[in-house]
């Protein structure tokens, strides 16, 4: 359970690794699309861990990066193709972003640095708390788009009246995602100088 | 050396595997991706008839596909639609040609089931068989003609043209005058938020019904609805109220969205192309069926 | 000596796109385009007849989709020098699509057809320019971040990035569209898509990097260590899967690579001179490193937005 604490909070790969950044600012325009997407990449993550840590004895050494390529891949391929098939209305507004998932480079990493030394038990679990990550921080951006870009959230008009149309517009995702990396930054700052006090 | 067999030997073993995982997924989900294309194709079509869904609909109504298609051979190009002509459990269809000035050309029967006949490559097929070699055929765009009693009650087009970025592709109902009694956009690349509000009620329905006449001079202009219409149009007063006001505007040109005079610009100039190239071509081939008195379920 | 070769290329790929356009112009109707909105203008291999050619019913115009609507002509007014006719026609022209004019019993000739569309040339220049400013990768589609943040802090780490991610970006897109046009489709193996580019993605980077290394190791002292970034970045698989969508020609993927990767290289470009002054700036701590970058980004990208809607040809 740390494990997943620690992909939420400490290593949130979008807010503090600063990783996969293209879909938290492209697609993030309503919590929906970010739910969906970062489902996707939950998926991906998890049997891509899963798999890696059951084959890692198998792996040569020199082919360890075609090999976790090759695993993303034939995940994000399996997961484009129930998608597309299942919920073809929200596949459509996510357009490519989810083939892209294979370019992320968040789920290599991970492969890299914990799939290929952990057993599958605890590769299940960091590649769960990385994925809900991902999700939690899709969504927060999400929310906070939607509720000042359109006043609604999942589609139910919540103030009735659009704020800032400004937020919704692609090019703020930028903006959100700045100020609430700074967000972070400045608990941690906090964090550091309480810390600091105790000490 | 050995080095290199072994990577090479687990490399393809991984990609074998990999490509049998996604191959099976393939097979598994393609059926269930054409069956859900298909549920929401009949979603928007039920809807713009006006109904809110599949269990609405009374017995008596019936769906018939007219398909067209660029026919091009040594004797030059010519306009083909597959028409269902009834009868019969396998439900015949039948090729007519019209060469280019609208006179009937050939008549070939073509034996395929209606269910057959929606998927593309079996139609092709079929048709190409009929037609014999020597004629390239070229699919252009479907018509669904609702029918009840055999009488027309609506037909369905779909049609596809150039928005503010990229393509708008919509779907009419358009009544048996040519009329429009429905405005559905299927897909579209605009600016959420100012583009992308094509898809709100109070854009769409200011089209129903406009008259074929008036869709001729539709033009777009740049100002404010007024906050009645704007009711009528959301459906958010009473049915005869509303029906009172549309009436009143029914002839107006269409309200530009704020901010998307270009996209609302192009949604109407793309709606009468569609139509009156549609009434052109139907008035056509209803001249040929009953010259050649080709018996049709409508 | 890399560049100079790549630009020789560009310059022969484009040469060849407009040689054979020139050439096409044989026969009756010598030269054939749009004019204003509703006009086609004919320019013929030979003198005609002034009231002959001025005869509406003469032509018949159509889309070259559309072959039964004939489009309405209201007038045809001869050239000065009756070489030539411009037809008027009653509706604004959808230039986009090709059009097809016939012309009946002029002078001898008992028919002639010419095709009427915008010139081939413009049509991949605007390809080229949508992706560099209009549908430019990074502020406009917000593709390939993760390595935009990290290389973008001085301007030399950026021209080193953007050069050589363009050279294996049109060398994978290209390899791409072989792979794709003649082994993906004819074998009906469409869902290896994903897998097929990412793989062709590596194996360019393995093989530039293998190249580079043999053949210019002063070189792959500067840009070697950028290699590997490439296969993290979104855009290098992003396009493609565009181009395997849209179903484009060999000409139009090239110009789409070539696009992508110089609109990656201008962002970063852009972005490294911000950053150079950043790093003098007062910055609060809460937002140094990551957040003013990002909001700096955000406001590129509200500038690219001004591109949106650009139409050259």
């Amino acid at each position: 359970m740390q494990l997943i604490a620690n992909g939420i909070l400490k290593e949130n790969p979008i807010f503090r690794l600063a990783l996969s950044m293209c879909p938290a600012v492209g697609i993030s325009t309503t919590v929906m699309n970010g739910l969906l997407l970062g489902i996707a990449v939950l998926f991906v993550q998890v049997c891509s861990s899963v798999t890696i840590s059951m084959v890692k004895n198998f792996i040569h050494p020199r082919i360890r990066i075609p090999t976790y390529t090759l695993t993303i891949a034939t995940w994000v391929t399996v997961i484009d193709m129930v998608l597309s098939a299942y919920m073809p209305v929200a596949y459509a507004k996510m357009g490519i972003f989810v083939k892209l998932i294979v370019a992320f480079a968040i789920i290599t990493m991970r492969l890299e640095m914990f799939a290929c030394k952990e057993p599958v038990g605890a590769s299940f679990w960091d590649g769960f708390g990385m994925g809900l990550g991902f999700l939690i921080g899709m969504m927060s951006i999400g929310f906070v788009r939607e509720l000042l870009g359109s006043g609604a959230i999942l589609g139910y008009d919540v103030l009735g009246f659009k704020p800032l149309l400004f937020f919704i517009l692609p090019s703020a995702g930028f903006f959100v995602v700045g100020l609430m990396m700074a967000f972070f930054n400045y608990i941690e700052i906090f964090y550091k100088r309480k810390k600091g006090f105790k000490a | 050396m050995k080095d290199i067999v072994t990577i090479i030997f687990r490399l393809t073993l991984s990609c074998l595997v990999a490509g049998f995982i996604m191959g099976t997924f393939f097979i598994l989900t393609s059926k269930a991706k054409k069956h859900n294309e298909h549920v929401n194709e009949e979603k928007v079509m039920y809807s713009l008839l006006g109904y809110k869904d599949a269990s609405e609909i009374p017995d008596s109504l019936k769906f018939y596909e007219l398909y067209r298609y660029v026919v091009s051979g040594p004797g030059g190009k010519f306009i083909g639609y597959l028409v269902p002509t009834g009868g019969g459990k396998d439900g015949g269809h039948s090729f007519v040609s019209l060469d280019l000035t609208g006179k009937l050309a050939d008549i070939k029967k073509v034996s395929i089931s209606s269910e057959n006949a929606m998927d593309k490559d079996s139609r092709d097929k079929a048709i190409a068989a009929a037609l014999g070699s020597g004629k390239d055929i070229l699919y252009a765009d479907k018509t669904i003609i609702v029918s009840e009693n055999a009488g027309r009650n609506a037909y369905l087009v779909t049609g596809k043209f150039p928005g503010f970025k990229n393509f708008v592709s919509v779907m009419l109902a358009l009544k048996p005058d040519f009329s429009v009694q429905g405005l559905a956009i299927l897909e579209h690349e605009e600016d959420p938020g100012l583009g992308a509000e094509i898809e709100k009620d109070y854009f769409k329905n200011q089209f129903i019904d406009k008259s074929f006449e008036t869709l001729k001079t539709l033009d777009v202009v740049k100002e404010p609805i007024p906050e009645k219409y704007l009711k009528a149009l959301e459906n958010r007063m009473q049915k005869d109220e509303a029906e009172k006001i549309r009436r009143q505007f029914k002839n107006h040109d269409i309200y530009a969205l704020t901010g998307a005079t270009i996209s609302s610009r192009s949604v109407t100039n793309g709606v009468r192309g569609i139509v009156q190239k549609f009434a052109y071509r139907l008035n056509i081939l209803d001249t040929v069926l009953k010259e050649q008195k080709i018996v049709v379920p409508f | 000596m890399n560049r100079i070769r790549i630009r020789l290329i560009s310059i022969i790929a484009l040469l060849c796109a407009v040689v054979p356009g020139l050439v096409y112009g044989a026969g009756f109707i010598s030269k054939q385009s749009f004019g204003e909105k509703n006009q086609i203008k004919l320019r013929f291999s030979v003198q005609v007849d002034k009231a002959k050619v001025a005869d509406i019913h003469k032509y018949t115009v159509y889309e070259e989709q559309d072959p039964d609507i004939l489009l309405p002509i209201a007038s045809a007014k001869p050239d000065p020098d009756s070489k030539g006719v411009s037809l008027t026609f009653k509706q604004v022209l959808n230039t986009a699509h090709t059009h097809v004019v016939t012309i009946k019993n002029l002078d001898g000739v008992s028919s002639a057809v010419a095709k009427v569309s915008k010139s081939y040339l413009g049509y991949l220049i605007s390809i080229l320019i949508s992706a560099l400013l209009i549908n430019n990768f990074v502020f406009t589609k917000y593709l390939g971040l993760c390595v935009f943040f990290g290389t973008s802090k001085r301007k030399s780490t950026a021209k080193g990035m953007g050069v050589v991610f363009t050279i294996v970006m049109v060398v994978s897109a290209s390899m791409s569209w072989f792979f794709y046009n003649y082994i993906l489709i004819p074998f009906n193996l469409n869902f290896l898509q994903i897998v097929v580019f990412i793989g062709l993605v590596s194996l360019t980077v393995q093989a530039v990097d293998t190249i580079l290394r043999k053949v210019n190791p002063i070189l792959f002292n500067s840009f070697g260590v950028y290699l590997v970034l490439v296969i993290a970045n979104c855009v290098i698989i992003a396009v493609p899967l565009i181009l395997a969508n849209n179903a484009y020609n060999y000409y139009e993927t090239f110009m789409l690579s070539l696009g992508a990767g110089g609109g990656f290289l201008l962002a970063l470009y852009l972005m490294s001179s911000v950053s150079e002054r950043m790093q003098l700036a007062k910055i609060p701590p809460t937002f140094k490193g990551l957040p003013i970058a990002f909001i700096v980004a955000g406001q590129f990208a509200l500038a690219f937005l001004g591109f949106s809607g650009l139409q050259i040809f």
